[in-house]
């Protein structure tokens, strides 16, 4: 114990172990997001080109970002998918974590099944989801076009039905992840406060009502947190499903338009000017989720 | 606790050296004391060996459903057999994307050892930042380097000098589904083909339920933008840029556009022509169900491998004309070749290995498998054997062609071509002008 106690008043060996970690944050997230600060103020017409100088005005890029309609709707549509993933995303997680956790037999096999699409990559779920929308020969136009519910194939990728088949993909990913944390913090809550819940005849969904949802509180809150902050970096399935903000530039997010701008159009600059707009929303958002839905000790 | 102490100190010391390992080294292993640097090249017949096979990495364009993938996999096992060498081949498919991905991967540091890549505007980026080595210096140390090309049909770049050695060259024009044709009552176009016959074809084939154009508005709008501008001037003023929408090239520009933009709201082109891929509306001809396809001489190749027992379907024709141009008037050249890279160069490890193999990429023999009906600059010509329907067909079509030109796109910037084509979509659907979105791009250009 004597010894231990000795261990922990000592700070240099807690030091050794903290310097690898923070020059590795240093090297590749201090440091890049100092430079794309100074970046998005730079006139930089190619990736990994020098800058020209400062953009005139220096602010120009920042003043771009007020009147793009592309961003316009990048933004808009990263709002829709932000509300979407709390609806959806944590709603659907927390009633299938309810109903599996109510259950004896199976809730192991659940639990990796609803968690299985996340260890799958998104380029590979993006290619499966583009079969199951494909226009001509798609599973699911296939399955419409046999129950006799469509008389022709639909595009599910025009701007009516985009949407839909965008944030699908993305809810789906992702629904296991809140449902494991979810899972676990059931599984912290005592038995005996149902037992005695019981008792009292509180039971089904006023035991879900009045035990369950007050004491799953904190966790819930964690999860919103993650939602939030998660839905303004999805990147991945959309980008390989759509691509540059198809269709006719109303699918874009700031994600994959930040990407777009900087990586195909060589527009540095303006990418690095989204990415701050990113950092930004992420940061206002994430401290409102927190203020929101924040968590509390004395549950 | 002592030793507990020491072990943690030892776990810390060995992230700390993992950490700044990663920041330490040369790419390729090889040790900067030994280069000798550009400047201090030897001779080739001084050149020892390489003593441990060589790892190569290598991109080019003949990845995905790339007609020629398969010949390129085959020669790329011969060098290997060959030299005990290694090719860790990154090739993907040809389109912007991976264009600007190679830019990038330049522009990174990332770079690989050897480039099969377009030798127009769209290499400047790389030439310009010295990034790839051009053919004087290299033949300065191996004077046979690609002696077998004619230098005259070696890709000129703006510094007058030339970087990359020619592979086969390419022609587009228009596949056409004779089935389809056939059950339309619609004969297959000839070299007098004109735009009102096309327009009244597309409608009959309409009529019938087929698709008229088989194209992807969204990811390859670039092939009916080409001939669309050809068909609005000629072939004399197809390489003119504009330098602004109200100019004579800009209003061919427009011109162009807006036939693009009658098609589309006559509905020949595939319903979901906006949100198709390229290899969506491509199997959609392949199947028989859409009639007309402008592709390149590379996808000759896709069809032979992914439907080679109904290539008697398949027809090389020509694009519809108007005014001043004549069917028969087509795009083509030589667009790409291989690089190699400074880093390569630099390294005497790779150096010998990367010209070889360019040199057996380029062979004649290797070249006779790749060529079937395209322009090559091998001073020998290439010896494509046996020729299939398809390829076939291409040669009696290129039999009849009267005029060939660049391709216009390929002199601007990748920015400018990534605007003017994002917006293709966008003019088809009435959302901006033909004027708009010329003058759009010619502002990034």
């Amino acid at each position: 114990m004597n010894s231990s106690s000795t261990l922990y008043k000592k700070k240099g060996p807690l030091v050794v172990f903290l310097v690898p970690a923070f020059l590795f944050l240093v090297l590749y997230l201090y440091y890049p997001f100092v430079q794309n600060i100074i970046n998005s103020f730079s006139n930089i017409t190619g990736l990994g080109a020098p800058a020209q100088g400062l953009n005139d005005p220096w602010w120009a890029n920042y003043q771009a970002l007020f009147t793009d309609p592309k961003l316009r709707t990048a933004l808009g549509n990263t709002v829709i998918l932000t509300i979407c993933t709390v609806v959806f995303q944590v709603g659907i997680a927390l009633i299938l974590a309810l109903l599996v956790d109510s259950i004896r037999v199976g809730a192991q096999l659940f639990r990796t099944l609803y968690f299985f699409p996340i260890v799958i990559s998104a380029t590979a779920l993006g290619l499966m989801f583009n079969l199951i929308f494909l226009y001509n020969g798609g599973m699911l136009n296939q399955l419409l076009s046999n129950l006799g519910l469509i008389g022709k194939n639909i595009d599910w990728k025009d701007t009516d039905h985009f949407m839909v088949t965008m944030f699908t993909p993305v809810m789906w990913q992702y629904v296991g992840f809140y449902f494991v944390i979810l899972v676990t913090g059931l599984n912290n809550i005592p038995t005996d406060l149902y037992e005695a819940a019981a008792l009292d005849g509180c039971v089904g969904l006023s035991k879900v009502r009045y035990i369950t949802l007050p004491l799953l509180r904190n966790v819930l809150c964690t999860c919103l947190v993650l939602a939030v902050t998660g839905a303004l970096k999805v990147f991945d399935l959309p980008w390989v499903m759509f691509g540059a903000g198809m269709p006719q530039d109303k699918g874009w997010l700031t994600g994959t338009y930040m990407y777009d701008q900087t990586f195909n159009r060589g527009n540095v600059d303006y990418g690095s000017a989204i990415a701050m707009l990113i950092v930004v929303l992420g940061v206002v958002l994430s401290n409102v989720a927190n203020r929101v839905f924040k968590p509390r000790n004395d549950l | 606790m002592k030793k507990n102490r020491l072990f943690a100190l030892l776990l810390a010391a060995i992230m700390l050296l993992t950490l700044l390992a990663g920041c330490g080294g040369k790419p390729g292993g090889s040790d900067p004391a030994k280069d000798p640097g550009p400047g201090a090249s030897t001779a080739p017949q001084d050149t020892p060996k390489p003593a441990a096979p060589v790892e190569l990495n290598v991109v080019t364009s003949y990845g995905g459903d790339d007609g020629n993938r398969k010949n390129y996999e085959n020669a790329v096992k011969d060098y290997e057999d060959a030299t005990g060498n290694k090719i860790l081949d990154a090739s993907g498919t040809s389109n912007e994307e991976w264009k600007a991905k190679v830019l990038t991967d330049f522009e990174t540091g990332t770079e690989p050892d050897v480039l099969f890549f377009f030798t127009n505007a769209d290499a400047e980026p790389i030439i310009k930042a010295g990034k790839v080595v051009d053919v004087a210096t290299i033949r300065a140390e191996y004077p046979n380097y690609a002696d077998n090309m004619r230098d005259s049909m070696l890709a000129v770049a703006s510094d007058g000098k030339n970087y990359a050695i020619p592979s086969s060259g390419f022609w587009e024009n228009m596949f056409v589904n004779t089935k389809v044709l056939s059950d339309c009552g619609v004969a297959v176009p000839g070299p007098d083909y004109t735009w009102d016959q096309f327009l009244a074809d597309c409608q009959t084939i309409k009529d019938k339920g087929y698709t008229p154009i088989a194209c992807s508005l969204f990811e390859v709008p670039h092939y009916w933008f080409e001939f669309c501008v050809m068909n609005n001037g000629t072939l004399a003023n197809q390489l003119d840029v504009p330098a602004s929408a109200d100019d004579a090239a800009g209003k061919k520009w427009a011109a162009g556009l807006n036939d693009m933009k009658d098609l589309y709201e006559k509905g020949f082109f595939p319903a979901n022509t906006l949100t198709a891929t390229d290899a969506e509306t491509v199997q959609l001809f392949g199947d028989g169900e859409a009639a007309f396809l402008i592709d390149g001489s590379w996808k000759v190749n896709y069809f032979v491998d992914n439907h080679g027992d109904t290539l008697e379907d398949y027809a090389i024709s020509y694009v519809p004309a108007k005014g001043e141009r004549k069917a028969s008037e087509a795009i083509g050249g030589i667009s790409m070749g291989y690089f190699i890279t400074k880093k390569a160069w630099d390294d005497p490890a790779k150096r010998e290995a990367a010209v070889q193999f360019v040199e057996h990429m380029t062979s004649d023999e290797v070249m006779s498998t790749f060529v079937t009906t395209e322009v090559t600059a091998l001073k020998n010509g290439a010896a494509p054997s046996g020729l299939n329907p398809l390829q076939q067909s291409a040669a009696d079509a290129n039999a009849a062609i009267t005029g060939v030109v660049g391709a216009v796109q390929d002199t601007i910037t990748p920015e400018a071509k990534a605007d003017l084509f994002a917006n293709v979509q966008n003019v088809v659907t009435g959302a901006m002008t033909a004027e708009e979105a010329v003058a759009s791009a010619i502002a990034v250009n």
